[in-house]
């Protein structure tokens, strides 16, 4: 009987204790001066997604998104703690606090404003189609009744369940996994930003992006948690801040000219200034 | 709790249930053969067979099944052999399976007492008859409760399919949730779904388990 | 294209990294076991006691450890307390959680299995030869119990170390993430994916094939 009691306390005990840790840890976003005297920035990064946000074999993040990623803690005066994820957890990481910017590549939609709040772009996109040489696909419509890969969580994913409800989507939960499967012919085509998959394309003999621009001319935006306007108003500032170095023209150059190639015209993709 | 939103989706947990069920019942029997299969040729002793099998058992019980789908579905295409999606989804439950079957056939037969095996031998039945008549029955009694212990764990590993991109319960539940928020409806059907799938396996466990408890009473080591 | 696939692991500090994402799974089962003893410990002894609700508690703890798959409690831990409670709770200490449940109510169960299977003779001998209860616990008890409970134990430890690969599914950079940010670094390496994912497949083996057989030769030894 009093062994009984004792066990019935402690469980009692440990149970109030987890739930005290626990409710501990549930805070908001950190403001503008709660990062500074943190003296870190932690950024949302891709990291298996050449050239925008991947991991070299040095174990440092580099890309296009890094880039920025890095001057914006460097101007900041505090590090740049990277996280990684997934196309799918973006907005998941901003609502939970787990990340306090998000640069991985993610497009502005108006679904997605009413869940996180976006600062000025910083790079065009639109959505493209890679398909493998021997089998091209041209037109969004010779889809219809064939396999399509995207990724989960991306405006791919939206756009085609929306616009072409025919076409049937294999879903990955992340960028290696939608490729391999394209490589292994587990889908006839591929769709994510255009930007990406051309890159891709580059690098991979055999395949080509049949349809260079789909859907609507979007944008490449930072993304912080809802209601962060301090943060939110201070890296809006940086980015008109930036244009005047024409900072996204350096980006390019140093993460992006190699894959694309001499003859690619950067102004296609960068967004300087905040500006279109 | 948003009861349209649940209404609304119970077609695509239906689906998802389905091809849990399916394809988790296709590695539930092959497992089954592959198990009886090895246990069988250990038991026989058949040379070369047997220790490939003690090896194969070996591997597959010490390595996680999400490890060996991504393996079988994403690594070995990049040598040139390549299965479909279901057919990575059988094969890793079966190599997964094979093995745990296995080892619950092995209990059952051992357990069975070596008095029984003589006595059968000495009342002129021969191996094959003993087999059947004498240890197969009390083998699979002690062996059942862990058989179906095994089913069970065996469609709770279904939930790794969705790494295949198959549209089974996790990966409905998963979409949903990505696509749309309403996490705990969401979350929600998805217990209620497992729940509806493995009571009815739990159930029918006891029941076989009842009947073929007669078959231990000669062996009165077990029960 | 002369260089061998597996190369790419031992490019820069690829290799170091994976290693790395392997201690994340690790330290995750690592903890888990830890506390799923002491946990269990106490689970096991609320099985015994003669009060209807704690066996009511316990029953209801293990019937939901033995119909849910662990990716389900996973999700409901992660996403769902978090839409429910508004708890932020990340991947690690969600998996932390789920896996110390299962693992309480698994080592729970074979604490009692054990404590159960020591025939009442064993301590009233013990008392009749005048040993104190503290003695008889020390020198017949434990001994005992650790004989029948250390491989099972170890069996489920393996497991353990197996099911923490599930946390992929919940944003946690472990082996199997950092394989791919490995093998997005090279889209010219066309077998990349089936290095990596062998090698991590060969990882979990080297890790749990130790403690299979350990368990095995415990088990062997002290039968």
């Amino acid at each position: 009987m009093k062994k009984l009691n004792k066990i019935f306390a402690l469980a009692l005990a440990l149970t109030l204790l987890l739930s005290l840790l626990v409710t501990a840890s549930a805070e908001g976003f950190r403001t503008l001066d709660e990062i500074k005297a943190s003296g870190k920035l932690v950024i949302g990064l891709f990291s298996d997604k050449k050239p925008f946000g991947y991991i070299d074999e040095t174990g440092e993040y580099q890309g296009y998104d890094v880039y920025l990623a890095r001057r914006l803690a460097e101007d900041l005066g505090v590090t740049l703690e990277p996280v990684s994820l997934d196309a799918p957890n973006r907005i998941e990481f901003l609502q939970s606090f787990k990340v306090d910017i998000v640069l991985a590549n993610f497009t502005y939609t108006e679904e997605r404003a009413t869940q996180v709040d976006f600062a000025l772009p910083y790079m065009k996109v639109a959505l493209g189609v890679v398909s493998p040489d021997s089998a091209l696909i041209t037109e969004p419509e010779q889809l219809n009744g064939k396999t399509l890969i995207v990724s989960k969580g991306t405006t791919a994913e939206t756009f085609f369940e929306k616009n072409y409800p025919e076409v049937k989507l294999a879903k990955y939960d992340s960028y290696t996994e939608a490729y391999i499967a394209l490589l292994d012919g587990r889908g006839d085509a591929l769709s994510t930003d255009n930007t990406e998959v051309l890159a891709w394309a580059i690098e991979n003999p055999g395949f080509t992006v049949g349809i260079e621009s789909l859907g609507s001319l979007d944008t490449i935006n930072p993304a912080v948690s809802k209601g962060n306007e301090t943060l939110l108003a201070w890296i809006n500032e940086e980015i008109v801040k930036l244009g005047a170095e024409k900072f996204f023209h350096a980006d390019y150059e140093a993460t992006l000219r190699e894959t694309y190639g001499a003859n690619a015209d950067a102004d296609s993709l960068v967004v300087e200034g905040g500006e279109l | 709790m948003d009861v349209a939103f649940i209404l609304a989706h119970v077609p695509d947990y239906l689906s998802g249930a389905f091809v849990t069920l399916r394809f988790g019942l296709y590695g539930v029997g092959c497992s089954l053969v592959l198990g009886l299969l090895c246990c069988l040729l250990r038991y026989f002793r058949v040379p070369v067979l047997r220790q490939i099998a003690g090896g194969y058992i070996e591997l597959a019980r010490n390595t996680p099944l999400l490890v060996q789908l991504f393996f079988l579905y994403a690594g070995l295409p990049r040598v040139g052999i390549r299965f479909s999606a279901e057919a990575c989804a059988v094969i890793g439950l079966t190599f997964l399976g094979g093995a745990y079957m296995a080892e619950a056939f092995r209990s059952g037969i051992e357990s069975v007492d070596k008095a029984q095996v003589e006595a059968g031998a000495c009342i002129g039945l021969t191996r094959g008859q003993n087999i059947r008549y004498v240890i197969f029955p009390q083998a699979l009694a002690t062996a059942v409760p862990a058989l179906f212990a095994n089913v069970i764990f065996l469609i709770k590993e279904t939930s790794v399919f969705s790494v295949l991109a198959m549209m089974d319960l996790m990966n409905v539940a998963d979409t949903l949730r990505t696509s749309g928020g309403r996490t705990t409806e969401v979350l929600f059907m998805l217990v209620a779904a497992y729940l509806l799938i493995l009571l009815p396996v739990s159930v029918l466990a006891t029941l076989v388990e009842r009947r073929l408890r007669y078959a231990g009473f000669g062996n009165q080591h077990s029960v | 294209m002369q260089d061998l696939g597996i190369s790419i692991l031992f490019k820069g500090v690829n290799f170091q990294r994976l290693m790395g994402g392997l201690w994340v799974t690790l330290r995750l089962a690592l903890i888990t076991i830890g506390l799923s003893c002491l946990f269990g410990l106490l689970f096991g002894m609320l099985m015994l006691s003669r009060r209807k609700i704690a066996h009511i508690f316990c029953r209801i703890w293990l019937e939901i450890v033995r119909f849910m798959p662990q990716l389900v409690l996973l999700y409901i831990v992660y996403f769902g307390f978090a839409r429910l409670f508004g708890w932020d709770l990340d991947g690690e200490t969600s998996a932390v959680i789920v896996f110390t449940f299962w693992g309480t109510a698994e080592m729970g169960d074979l604490i009692r299995g054990a404590l159960t299977s020591i025939p009442r003779h064993q301590t009233e001998s013990a008392a009749a030869l005048g040993l104190k209860k503290s003695q008889i616990y020390l020198h017949v008890l434990i001994p005992q119990t650790m004989r029948r409970l250390l491989p099972q134990a170890i069996n489920l430890s393996t497991r353990i170390i197996k099911t923490t690969a599930l946390v992929k599914m919940i944003n946690v950079t472990e082996v199997l993430k950092v394989g791919q940010q490995i093998i997005g670094q090279f889209y010219r390496q066309p077998d990349a994916a089936f290095w990596v994912y062998f090698v991590i497949f060969l990882l979990y083996f080297l890790v749990c094939w130790p403690f299979s057989l350990l368990a095995r030769r415990l088990e062997k030894r002290w039968a």
